[in-house]
């Protein structure tokens, strides 16, 4: 036969012996499912129920018989005792086998054996203690038993961005709090005093003495600290760049992690109807109405991979020219998205415009003016997606596909309508500044962040105590009238609302180079978004009748939270950009850069002020000829993971058909399908963990007839 | 209870330790909830192991298990007897197993143990079927439930036996990336 001498490597990860919730310890899998084997099982009858009937005899099914595995001796007895696939008292019997063992095997290594023991127990207290402080785990915890995985969900990824957030405000501290309070400001900088102008509404507008204080760009005017390459500016930039590179360096690994998750067990994985049946049921639900739900849940589920069934098999018998009308009805509807997401720009656009309306109002109409682009934002990213909803109802799509062009389209509008509001206000702010030209520009612009920013966090509260919590009480009080119908019950939307989050924390990313309290502020206000949430959640929300598959969206969640970064570093550059292009004409007058000096200029000067090799060395890096070498290695990278993952593709569909092939010959012998079980899974865990594994490499000649 | 504990012995304790994912406190105080079912039943001392089974009904009221479709055979599937009358110990065991600490090869183990209904070490279309019924209520009509049954059995099987064996089930569920998360209860 072809495979009579077959080496493979076993690797062995370090993760075999304990367990996360999200790892796979499986390294002992191989001693396990040999064990398991009928075979194997019926060559010693009953032996693990003896074991529990009189556990002073103590057969160890699972040692004795790894002897005879394949598997790595050394490793099955060391196995810790919780690991064993036995009822208690037989794992009592290998405990007290392992002592007796352990007096013969010597002082040091029984002494070895019960320091690691007292170790682990110890790290496991202390990972159990800490885990037990994180903040606010009894409440998702209960949120968990009531809604199940896909709620938690959310509030763990808000739980994330506010560690961000906290993150962000401890570097804003040290680059340019810090400095500023020890170095102070510059000589002729306004004071912070509150002024004749000033009112209670500032602090809504973002004017006045809040102009004037530390939450915007303009407070930081150099100080004191004025050495070449260490000085106030520059360790502003550098706070913002660090900020910036540590955001996009955590957001990716989170990505890349939840993404090596989905792609590597197949996205044809992703409507398994076994995994519905088998890890349906959500074990932590404790509520009848939950379990209720949880069966309606399932039931819709299966209903809809039955209608999908039926759908696809629909799509087959389409004829031609039913297929030609149909794609011309999506071509049209298409054309009808655009339209209205041009007309929702144009509307902000005039609203951008209005705001920068600069005569006297009453105050009140002065502040509903100075919202007013905000205000269209969130009206126009309320209304449309309904639109949107509509539309795609009329697309005949399967449902998943018209759930996803759904959450595509709003997620280009919310993106899309902030980048169009920023270049508007670019735009707007630099014909302003030809009119007026003491208003410092980057406090402008600071402020229409600060503005969106705390417009979002009304909406939030507004949408929970103004519209849901009425809404809950017009059900139970008066369920049958006729407002009540109008306003059916409310579910909590998880993909529109991780999309506000989302949102929000892209606003705080963009706005962090001109309003430095704005990660503070971000923190504080989702903050109090949990609680708000919590609340609307826990009192208001009858759960999702569609269920949410939480792992398969995060990725594109932390997709979408990449693309926010993104556009903020664009932004970012792009200003920096113009202010050295615009250096003659408008001189900013304020904060880090004012005083004629630009960005450039200040790195320049640091840049000069290093040893010539040094400064050479960035030059090279900063010119164009590193650039070319860059992308080239990176490109060599990429294809070198991606065809080393193909072919590992390939190998598990060859090792599929030889199972399939062997096992269609029934007097072949049974251990031949599980060698090639054996190495399937091998192969398939190595994709899973590559990195972090002590190889040991043992060479086995199976012979494969017997 | 403080430190005087004098339920155990602490070799008792040491050994319900290195048997089980808890910890001290935790086997302390799932003794409590165990003897809460039926303090008439159980003894306030196990230093000399009584031989004290709750019976089904009593394990299936729990908060924790009575919602669950599937508490019969979770029951049944750690119980020494079979039957579902559980000992202190198959207790400790059944939510050891359980708890957020258990490994995936161990879970997928008992899970495999609680699908099969029939116990014959074989998931066949027949257990599937009882599984779909418990999980949706017999809300699906018959046609549906055997649709769906095929396709488990066409997406699973590897061997092509016509019902899932451990290794067909343990290969699925490895893949599957809710199965930590849902099969866990947290007492």
């Amino acid at each position: 036969m072809a495979y009579n001498n077959v080496n493979f490597m076993r690797l062995l990860s370090e993760e075999s012996s304990h367990s996360t919730v999200s790892s796979d310890s499986c390294e002992y899998y191989q001693t396990e499912i040999f064990d398991q084997l009928p075979s194997i099982q019926a060559s010693r009858p009953e032996q693990s129920r003896q074991a529990c009937e009189d556990y002073q005899g103590g057969s160890e099914a699972g040692e004795e018989v790894s002897h005879d595995s394949r598997g790595p001796k050394v490793k099955a007895s060391t196995q810790p005792l919780r690991n064993l696939v036995m009822c208690i008292q037989g794992r009592r019997g290998v405990r007290d086998r392992r002592k007796m063992q352990i007096s013969n095997i010597g002082f040091w290594e029984s002494w070895r054996r019960s320091q690691s023991i007292n170790r682990k127990r110890v790290w496991a207290q202390m990972g159990g203690t800490l885990s037990g402080l994180l903040p606010w785990q009894h409440t998702l915890h209960a949120i968990e038993g009531r809604f199940g995985v896909g709620v938690k969900a959310y509030f763990v990824f808000l739980r994330y961005l506010v560690y961000l957030n906290l993150l962000h405000c401890a570097l804003i501290g040290g680059f340019v709090l810090g400095p500023t309070a020890f170095y102070g400001r510059g000589k002729n900088s306004e004071p912070l005093t509150f002024g004749g102008d000033d009112s209670v509404l500032d602090f809504f507008q973002g004017s006045g003495y809040l102009d004037r204080s530390p939450v915007f760009f303009g407070f930081y005017t150099p100080g004191s600290l004025n050495l070449q390459c260490l000085n106030t500016p520059l360790l502003y930039l550098t706070g913002i760049l660090t900020i910036l590179f540590l955001s996009l360096i955590l957001v990716v690994r989170r990505t890349t992690v939840g993404y090596k998750h989905t792609w590597m067990l197949g996205k044809r994985h992703s409507m398994n109807v076994s995994y519905k049946i088998f890890c349906g049921w959500d074990f932590t639900i404790q509520d009848p109405p939950a379990a209720a739900l949880k069966h309606s849940f399932i039931r819709n589920d299966l209903k809809l991979f039955l209608e999908e069934q039926s759908f696809s098999l629909r799509e087959a018998q389409r004829t031609l020219g039913q297929r030609v009308r149909l794609y011309l009805l999506r071509f049209v509807l298409n054309l009808l998205v655009l339209t209205l997401l041009g007309g929702a720009f144009s509307l902000i656009y005039f609203a951008t415009k209005t705001s920068q309306d600069e005569r006297d109002h009453y105050w009140l109409v002065r502040l509903v003016i100075h919202y007013l682009p905000p205000i269209t934002i969130s009206f126009v990213n309320l209304l449309l997606p309904h639109i949107f909803r509509k539309i795609s109802s009329f697309e005949d799509y399967s449902f998943t596909v018209q759930v996803n062009t759904l959450l595509v389209r709003s997620i280009f509008l919310k993106l899309a309508s902030l980048g169009i509001y920023l270049f508007f206000i670019f735009t707007t702010i630099e014909l302003n500044q030809q009119k007026n030209h003491f208003h410092c520009r980057e406090n402008l612009f600071g402020r229409e962040m600060y503005k969106l920013c705390i417009f979002n966090f009304l909406c939030t509260f507004c949408n929970a105590f103004l519209l849901n919590y009425p809404r809950k009480l017009l059900q139970e009080k008066y369920p049958s009238s006729l407002l009540a119908w109008l306003w059916r019950k409310q579910h909590f939307l998880i993909p529109f609302n991780v999309l506000d989050l989302v949102y929000s924390q892209t606003v705080c990313w963009v706005g962090v180079y001109y309003c430095p309290l704005l990660p503070l502020i971000g923190a504080v206000t989702l903050m109090a978004t949990f609680y708000i949430q919590k609340f609307t959640v826990l009192r208001c929300c009858v759960a999702e009748q569609r269920m949410f598959r939480g792992s398969s969206s995060s990725v594109l969640f932390h997709f979408m939270l990449m693309l926010g970064l993104l556009m903020a570093a664009a932004t970012l550059g792009f200003n920096l950009y113009e202010q050295e292009v615009t250096t003659g004409k408008n001189m900013s007058s304020c904060g880090p850069f004012g005083n004629g000096e630009s960005v450039f200029n200040v790195t320049g000067v640091c840049v000069d002020s290093l040893p010539s090799p040094a400064q050479s060395t960035l030059r090279y890096l900063a010119s164009a000829a590193f650039a070319l070498p860059l992308i080239l290695a990176e490109i060599i990278l990429l294809t070198s993971y991606v065809s080393r993952g193909r072919a590992n593709q390939k190998a598990i569909e060859r090792l599929k058909d030889m199972l399939v092939m062997i096992c269609a010959f029934p007097l072949q012998s049974s251990s031949d399908k599980r060698f090639l079980v054996k190495q399937h899974t091998t192969v398939l865990r190595r994709l899973r963990n590559p990195p972090r594994v002590r190889s040991a490499a043992i060479k086995e000649d199976v012979p494969l007839n017997h | 209870m403080g430190n005087k504990q004098t339920i155990f012995t602490a070799q008792q304790l040491d050994a319900y330790q290195d048997c089980t994912y808890f910890t001290r406190k935790e086997i302390l105080r799932l003794f409590d909830r165990y003897r809460d079912l039926a303090p008439q039943l159980v003894p306030l001392d196990y230093t000399s192991h009584p031989d004290v089974k709750l019976p089904y009904e009593l394990i299936g009221s729990m908060p924790e298990l009575k919602d669950n479709p599937f508490r019969q055979r979770i029951a049944e599937v750690f119980s020494e007897d079979g039957e579902g009358n559980m000992t202190l110990d198959d207790f400790l065991d059944m939510f050891s197993v359980l708890s957020e600490m258990a490994p995936r090869d161990l879970k997928a183990y008992y899970a495999f143990k609680i699908y099969d209904f029939n116990n014959d070490d074989f998931i066949c279309k027949t257990d599937l079927e009882k599984t779909l019924n418990k999980l949706t209520r017999n809300e699906l009509t018959e046609d549906e439930v055997r649709m769906v049954c095929e396709k488990v059995i066409d997406e699973a099987d590897l061997d092509n036996d016509g019902r899932l064996s451990l290794e067909d089930f343990q290969h699925m569920i490895v893949r599957a990336p809710d199965f930590l998360s849902t099969f866990h209860i947290r007492i």
